[in-house]
């Protein structure tokens, strides 16, 4: 895997989810880069996908459409490849549209980088998606582990207390 | 700098409150704030910070709409408000619903394809 420049997971704007799926990197590879394949899985039930186009290349175009059941609302989602290694490595963001041109803020919805890998797994597959939000510049570095352990702990806490407020 | 209002998670709300959470300080004051309100001095008494230090760090809270500062001109106590936290936590747990659900479609959809293979 070619993640070694992947900042630290941070679980308050990060998600990590993986799943060993039976089928093996080839199959899962397909189902996630054909187009007619993506659309039968890609919207959240009820929803459908109603057009999806790949250009499955980095700076390609990974688009896709969906709508709801009485076709009242949709949800276009436009995004740029950033890297493709078949049957490895897939990531892909909507902070830039194809040819990586900045996009600077879409109307209701956030900016994220999607990252997927698929390992082989016996003869299966293994599949870990990250997703990320976008970082601040002023962000720093982390000193004193000693006094910051635990953090994630105290965030869930945290919000457990406000919940009782 | 006008804080961000209540109104329902914007992209914008959702950033700042991430980019809010993205500190470790932050994070230990809002711990700090959720146990009651507390003045900038006792904020800054665990940190080897110092004072200015520690109010850039309450400015960005305060922009992001996660602390609101008392009236009190003497001692300007800090409160948390913890709407947006919780606001920026149910997006989180929405976004990993989204993609729990997708991921979930996907499994289907290659079990289906075992009665066809590719």
């Amino acid at each position: 895997m070619t993640h070694g420049n992947l900042q630290a997971f941070d679980p308050t704007r990060d998600l990590l989810l993986e799943r060993q799926f039976d089928a093996p990197p080839e199959v899962v590879w397909r189902a996630c880069t054909e187009p007619d394949r993506v659309k039968q899985w890609i919207a959240p039930a009820p929803w459908v996908t109603v057009e999806c186009e790949i250009d499955l290349r980095p700076g390609g175009m990974f688009r896709f459409l969906m709508k709801s059941p009485d076709g009242s609302e949709e949800s276009a989602n436009l995004t740029c490849y950033l890297e493709v290694v078949k049957e490895q490595t897939l990531v892909w963001t909507n902070a830039l549209a194809p040819g990586y041109r900045p996009v600077g803020s879409i109307e209701h919805v956030p900016l994220i980088t999607a990252i997927f890998s698929f390992e082989p797994s016996g003869t299966g597959t293994k599949y870990v998606a990250r997703v990320v939000h976008k970082d601040e510049h002023d962000r720093k570095q982390h000193e004193e582990m000693g006094f910051y352990e635990g953090w994630g702990t105290c965030l869930d806490q945290l919000v457990a207390v406000t919940k009782t407020m | 700098m006008q804080p961000l209002d209540s109104r329902p998670a914007t992209p914008e709300h959702l950033d700042a409150t991430f980019a809010a959470l993205a500190d470790p300080t932050r994070r230990a004051i809002l711990t700090r704030l959720a146990e009651g309100s507390a003045t900038v001095m006792e904020l800054a008494a665990p940190f080897p910070l110092s004072q200015p230090t520690i109010s850039k760090h309450l400015k960005v809270l305060e922009r992001a709409g996660l602390i609101s500062r008392g009236r009190d001109a003497q001692r300007r106590p800090c409160i948390l408000n913890a709407t947006r936290l919780v606001v920026a936590e149910h997006w989180l747990s929405q976004q990993r619903t989204l993609w729990e659900t997708r991921i979930n479609q996907l499994e289907s959809y290659l079990n289906s394809l075992k009665e066809q293979p590719l």
